[in-house]
């Protein structure tokens, strides 16, 4: 398909070395050179499967460059060979750490291809989930920061916590993971009946274990604060320039979040604020989502204390054909804007889905801002961004 | 250094956005629909209502870049956003078998991937991108573009007979 | 023929040489399960709990399983220097136990120079790891012995700095005379006139045995496993077996210089030839705050590592030097 003219073209492009050393004096009167490092795929904080292509002047870093592709599952064309239902599962498998966003996102926008109406209760339980989803992420995140520094516990209290909430979710989902539960026209089924229960006490436990296990452990540790103050700073030009999103975008201080600015199923009735930091940096960033796991506690409480009765699913016929348009879907994932585009050509499968996952976009801020940094800084700059591999890869 | 984020009702900010754009490029097919501002362009200004959306009027968020195969041409969708409830959706469509268009990454640095993406799943070449290279997909030995409709995989299934 | 052939030279030096060696090669294994269990613990977990009783012969499981794999090399390697580098660094770890005294008796060369030696014999340490470094030809690798061999010859001058106030204090190098020098109950131990000393010394012991925060050169999430990372089997045992020995040496060391050795903490738990009890259980105590802080906090980055050896221990220990000579000077009566 590609022209021979073009090819050379992009090999031209992508064969540029840099050649630069953080202090060139010094190269020239050694004769030093830079070192090339291969870091990943397979390299444990990695998030997954992402390849650094890096130049090193000893530990400084003076060349990023990512490679990805190691996980491309090709989600886009699977999507476009499946019914309109089937694709759900497909979704899931996205961002695994935060999948009911990734449902909640496709499904958003193939209901408004429809212009289907949501019973109010499928609408308040899919908040419901998509909270406890972004607890069940971010809380990880913070663990996967501190492991990246090297401190193996926090890790492990941080999955203790995504355990139990996955206990719930295979008591409403039926599954620990992959959970295809939102459904277009609502939600696969109602919550059992002592789930709401069980959500609230759970939750109050929570709040009472986020003080000792995530905040006096890590944020009352010197060198926590040392490793990231000032790390991978951000002004906010930079970050909305760059596109970013979710926490990386919040921590410099924009104030900017789907659910808030374009509000979406049972969020215009919930009352929350939006985390925003001034700092930018990573400590910043773990502040935003420590916080946001705050907010998303405060929400739970609201959507159970108010849950409205009723069905939890529309009533939509068994074949879902969507007239010939667009919708678009868009949600606030853990790690940022999340928003499906679906195409529809009249028949039963989507004629294009495309994926706007926060993880790729963001992604972006490593060729930009890891040069300069040292060597072991990149794990506290991925721990900002905080990637997942499906979501990039897609 | 604080970034400046439009302010105000949002329907007076959207019909502000579509005269902007109407004074300087004279889109007729725009009109404002359920908060989003659509926008059907020639591929040969598109950069420059781009570069309208963010300079004059503010659209400062790329969100997405869609392509469409319409088989004979593809559809890209820019999806812009002002991060306060406003929504722009620039629509174009380019012709031919190995389609070129002018790269927005100069006035959307965020679009470097998206286009590197587009390239890599479609084939569409960006002119004057840094950076043109596969993102997903191999860099050698691969010429398909896999998301183009003549791509076609082993087990596609027809649903013309369920019921 | 009685035993008393066994205290004869050389027949005394080459048991106890054998007793040391059969010691520290168990003691790594003993650390290690140690470790696991203590980070399970930490960690709400279980740890090993499978072989054996309580998991207790885990260690055995593992040293069996680095037996029987393959030995691999990277095809580019440097063999030899790849090959001799865990021995390297397991003899110096190994070779100081011998100067470390157990219990009033029983030590195996109560040499007069034995705190020299223990400096010197631990530098010697750094050079197997710029060996592995350089012989694994990986880049990984490489930044591991570089970042090594930094730490360890940055963070000995501290050290000697601070061992300075107890040989001025004791007035010898033998670590024989330390420990009798701080006979008499708790209060007679270095560690209380000698705080800044000994909070400096183990501070530094931590990064000469490069545990965390000061385990650079393996940094596990950064160079995966630094210098180490293409060993296996039992190369890759010796030089687990290593850096656990010298964990257990600083650990020995420290109890030696500052906790007052096989000194009971009072005087009527004197146990005798069995005061052996109290070196160990005071060595224990000292691992286990090894172990609890490695669980506990993240690393540092190289130049902040460097920041703290040269900007902060070495002027306390400086300072502290002209205190404790100061204090001599106007206070004979009292030191």
């Amino acid at each position: 398909m590609l022209s021979e003219e073009r090819r050379t073209e992009n090999l031209t492009l992508s064969g540029r070395v840099s050649g630069r050393l953080a202090n060139p004096d010094v190269r020239d009167e050694f004769g030093l050179e830079t070192l090339d490092m291969s870091m990943g795929p397979q390299h444990p904080a990695m998030h997954g499967l992402l390849r650094l292509i890096l130049e090193l002047d000893g530990e400084t870093v003076v060349r990023c460059d990512p490679v990805m592709g190691y996980l491309h599952r090709s989600k886009e064309k699977i999507s476009e060979n499946r019914m309109y239902p089937a694709v759900i599962p497909i979704t899931d498998r996205i961002d695994y750490m935060n999948n009911i966003a990734m449902e909640y996102g496709y499904v958003l926008a193939v209901e408004k291809l429809l212009d289907a109406e949501i019973p109010p209760r499928a609408d308040a339980i899919r908040a419901l989930m998509n909270e406890f989803g972004r607890i069940m992420s971010h809380i990880p995140s913070i663990g996967f920061l501190l492991l990246e520094l090297g401190a193996f516990t926090p890790i492990l209290y941080a999955f203790r916590e995504r355990e139990r909430i996955q206990s719930l979710f295979e008591a409403v989902t039926g599954a620990r993971m992959m959970f295809h539960y939102i459904r277009i026209g609502g939600v696969k089924a109602d919550l059992p009946e002592d789930i709401p229960e069980k959500m609230w006490e759970y939750i109050e436990g929570l709040e009472q274990r986020l003080q000792p296990d995530f905040v006096d452990l890590i944020e009352g540790n010197e060198i926590f604060i040392a490793r990231t103050r000032g790390i991978g700073k951000l002004t906010q030009e930079k970050a909305v320039e760059m596109g970013l999103t979710g926490p990386p975008l919040r921590c410099t201080g924009v104030e900017f979040d789907v659910r808030k600015h374009y509000p979406y199923g049972w969020y215009k009735n919930l009352d929350f604020e939006v985390i925003t930091d001034t700092e930018g940096d990573v400590e910043a960033s773990y502040r935003v989502r420590l916080g946001e796991v705050k907010q998303s506690i405060r929400m739970i409480k609201q959507i159970l204390e108010n849950l409205p009765e009723g069905e939890v699913m529309a009533d939509l016929g068994r074949r879902i054909r969507p007239a010939e348009g667009d919708g678009i879907g868009r949600v606030e994932s853990a790690r940022g804007e999340y928003a499906v585009h679906v195409v529809s050509d009249g028949s039963d499968t989507p004629y294009r889905v495309h994926y706007r996952t926060p993880c790729t976009v963001n992604m972006q801020l490593l060729q930009e801002i890891v040069p300069g940094h040292y060597l072991p800084d990149i794990m506290p700059i991925m721990g900002l961004i905080d990637p997942v591999s499906g979501a990039w890869d897609k | 250094m604080a970034v400046t984020l439009p302010e105000g009702d949002l329907n007076g900010r959207l019909e502000r956005y579509l005269e902007g754009f109407r004074n300087r490029h004279g889109l007729e097919e725009s009109e404002v629909e359920a908060n989003i501002v659509r926008l059907v362009v020639k591929p040969e200004i598109l950069p420059a209502v781009l570069a309208t959306a963010k300079e004059r009027l503010g659209v400062l968020h790329l969100s997405f870049i869609t392509v469409v195969d319409r088989v004979e041409s593809f559809e890209l969708t820019y999806e812009l956003l002002d991060l306060r409830g406003g929504q722009v959706r620039v629509k174009t469509t380019v012709e031919g078998e190995e389609p070129v268009i002018d790269s927005i990454t100069g006035i959307y640095p965020t679009a470097n991937w998206h286009e590197r993406e587009a390239y890599d799943m479609f084939g569409i070449a960006f002119r004057g991108h840094p950076d043109l290279r596969r993102l997903y997909m191999w860099q050698d030995h691969f010429d398909h573009h896999p998301l183009l409709k003549s791509f076609e995989i082993s087990t596609k299934r027809t649903f013309e007979n369920l019921r | 023929m009685s035993l008393d052939i066994l205290n004869q030279e050389p027949f005394r030096f080459l048991l106890s040489v054998g007793v040391i060696l059969f010691l520290v090669l168990n003691l790594a294994a003993v650390f290690t399960m140690a470790e696991r269990k203590v980070s399970a613990y930490i960690q709400l977990r279980y740890g090993p709990n499978r072989v054996g009783p309580r998991g207790l012969l885990q260690p055995a499981a593992d040293v069996f399983k680095l037996f029987t794999k393959e030995n691999l090399s990277p095809g580019r390697a440097d063999i030899w220097i790849f090959l001799a580098a865990p021995i390297a660094m397991f003899i110096p770890a190994a070779l100081v136990w011998l100067v470390v005294p157990f219990a009033p008796n029983a030590v195996v060369a109560d040499l007069n120079v034995a705190i020299v030696f223990f400096i010197a014999v631990t530098s010697i340490g750094a050079l197997g790891l710029i060996m592995a470094g350089y012989g694994s030809r990986s880049s990984f690798s490489l930044l591991g012995a570089l970042r090594g061999a930094a730490q360890m010859i940055s963070y000995e001058v501290p050290l000697i700095l601070s061992l300075l106030g107890v040989i001025m204090l004791s007035g010898s190098l033998s670590l024989v005379d330390v420990v009798e020098a701080q006979s008499g109950g708790f209060w007679h131990w270095y560690f209380l006139p000698q705080l800044p000393m000994f909070v400096v010394f183990y501070i530094s012991g931590l990064a000469e045995a490069r545990r965390v925060p000061f385990d650079l050169p393996e940094g596990e999430s950064e160079i995966v496993g630094g210098f180490m990372v293409e060993y296996s089997g039992m190369t890759w045992g010796l030089i687990q077996a290593a850096e656990f020995a010298s964990m257990g040496l600083i650990s020995a060391i420290t109890v030696t210089l500052f906790l007052g050795g096989w000194q009971p903490p009072f005087e009527f738990l004197d146990l005798g030839n069995f005061n052996w009890i109290w070196f160990g259980l005071k060595t224990a105590l000292l691992v286990f705050t090894f172990q609890w802080i490695r669980w506990s906090v993240p690393r540092l980055r190289m130049d902040q590592l460097m920041d703290l050896g040269w900007k902060v221990l070495v002027p306390v220990c400086l300072v502290w030097l002209f205190v404790t000579a100061g204090l001599m000077l106007l206070l004979p009566s009292v030191f």
